[in-house]
């Protein structure tokens, strides 16, 4: 998150400054990747790549605050992704569901990582082994820094039933770990 | 709901409202909070480690775009519709800038001198280099005495031919020169002429017409800025013209600031009956 600053980095995005714009895009590109790496994991950097441009597009309409760009960035990404999904599957009404976790090759690919990202990795792998909805309630809240009503209206889902499948995300987490004696 | 009761973790403790919290927003967990819950904090502390290289990979692409999106200066994203009247406000300085650097270039500066661009350009020249203005009179007939209060036209066409000489083409080096000969009266007259050539200013009244010439339909549209050519609609500045790549109205594009658009909301409902 860029935090205070935020308003005048936008402002400057929206001026044409080159600048500015990176430090949003190296902000929340990180975020972005690891949130679609889960939901969508075989074409996680095209769909990044694709939401960029989209945002892009419409970025000097935009206006809001930090949680609303990060809303707005996310929600853009979650659209490809289900888009995506259904291009690639038969069977479109599914597309999301069949992408979404339980059997991601997040996997570590220990030789391709620097060690000290092993760590978000494994992570991200435990976080896939949730039932999908609780994995991308966690992911939002978690990786994409945003509350309980954003992510709530974001899913088209009540905040009482966000707020739930959060607790029951965490739980399963502390569950498995607990069970695997994993140590990150 | 009774979100304390997960019967497939027995081994996980309650996570408690604060708890749940501090965990979510990664904060510090409330003393006494069971800990089995420490593993996990550290698991959603690795969720937000640091970047990592290839996710700071495609920056260039993006980028790109955005350099498309937003082009050269700053008035790329701005509504057109409202631009109008400033641009109107604002065509004759840049048809000034434009003139002043065209008319830096040898041939231009030539014509002007010879009195034979436009009369808007022409102004712009006199104000700008010193070339004659553009007059409304049919020019004098040449006379073979030439008074001193014709200084002005004099300078004019002696700077043009000068200017001429040296940088001008051979066409408008003999445009300058049959027009100077003929204010002299005869092509032998033309160095003693200038001789006594006054700078522009002393005489105004006597300012020489300019003639429809080398190069000229008299359109005022010869301007050399682009806009001038006949696109009254576009935008001030010259990436207007390549109209895909500017939206006119960004609201159009995407609904950045409404946060359930409609195709979530159908997601979210083929989401549900695939459940």
């Amino acid at each position: 998150m860029i935090g205070e600053e935020f308003e005048s980095v936008l402002a400057a995005a929206q001026d044409g400054s080159e600048v500015a714009f990176s430090r949003l895009w190296r902000d929340g590109n990180p975020a972005l990747l690891r949130y679609l790496r889960v939901i969508a994991p075989e074409a996680a950097e095209d769909v990044a790549a694709d939401a960029w441009l989209q945002v892009v597009r419409g970025l000097a309409g935009f206006r809001g605050d930090e949680q609303g760009w990060r809303a707005w960035l996310f929600t853009t990404a979650r659209r490809r992704a289900i888009d995506e999904a259904r291009r690639r599957s038969r069977r479109p009404e599914k597309a999301l569901e069949e992408t979404l976790p339980g059997r991601l090759p997040v996997a570590p690919d220990a030789a391709d990582l620097a060690l000290e990202h092993i760590g978000t990795r494994s992570a991200m792998s435990l976080v896939a082994r949730l039932p999908p909805h609780q994995a991308e309630v966690i992911l939002l809240r978690v990786v994409a820094g945003l509350d309980n009503e954003t992510v709530a209206r974001l899913l088209g889902r009540s905040p009482g039933a966000v707020r739930v499948a959060a607790h029951r995300g965490l739980r399963a987490m502390a569950g498995i770990l607990a069970e695997t004696d994993v140590t990150l | 709901m009774p979100n304390f009761l997960w019967p497939d973790h027995r081994d996980v403790p309650t996570i408690g409202d604060t708890s749940l919290a501090a965990l979510l927003a990664g904060t510090e967990l409330p003393p006494g909070s069971a800990p089995e819950l420490r593993p996990l904090a550290e698991a959603l502390a690795e969720l937000r480690g640091q970047p990592a290289t290839d996710e700071l990979e495609g920056e260039a692409g993006t980028l790109a775009a955005f350099r498309n999106q937003f082009g050269a200066p700053r008035i790329a994203h701005r509504r057109p519709a409202r631009t109008q009247p400033p641009r109107r406000r604002l065509l004759p300085v840049k048809a000034a800038a434009a003139a002043a650097a065209l008319l830096s270039l040898g041939g231009i500066a030539t014509a002007a001198y010879a009195g034979a661009l436009p009369a808007p350009v022409q102004r712009l020249a006199h104000d700008i280099i010193g070339a004659p203005p553009p007059g409304r009179q049919p020019a004098p007939t040449p006379s073979s005495a030439r008074s001193v209060t014709t200084g002005d036209p004099a300078y004019g066409l002696c700077t043009a031919w000068a200017h001429a000489k040296v940088h001008g083409t051979r066409r408008q080096r003999a445009v300058a020169f049959s027009r100077l000969a003929a204010v002299a009266g005869g092509a032998g007259k033309v160095t003693a002429y200038c001789a006594t050539a006054a700078p522009p200013g002393v005489s105004p009244s006597q300012a020489p017409q300019p003639s429809p010439a080398p190069r000229g339909t008299g359109r005022p549209s010869l301007l050399p800025a682009p806009h001038a050519s006949g696109k009254p609609s576009g935008l001030p500045s010259p990436h207007s013209t390549g109209a895909p790549s500017v939206r006119p109205t960004p609201r159009d594009t995407g609904k950045p600031s409404g946060l359930p658009t409609p195709s979530q909301t159908s997601a979210r409902s083929q989401d549900q009956t695939a459940r």
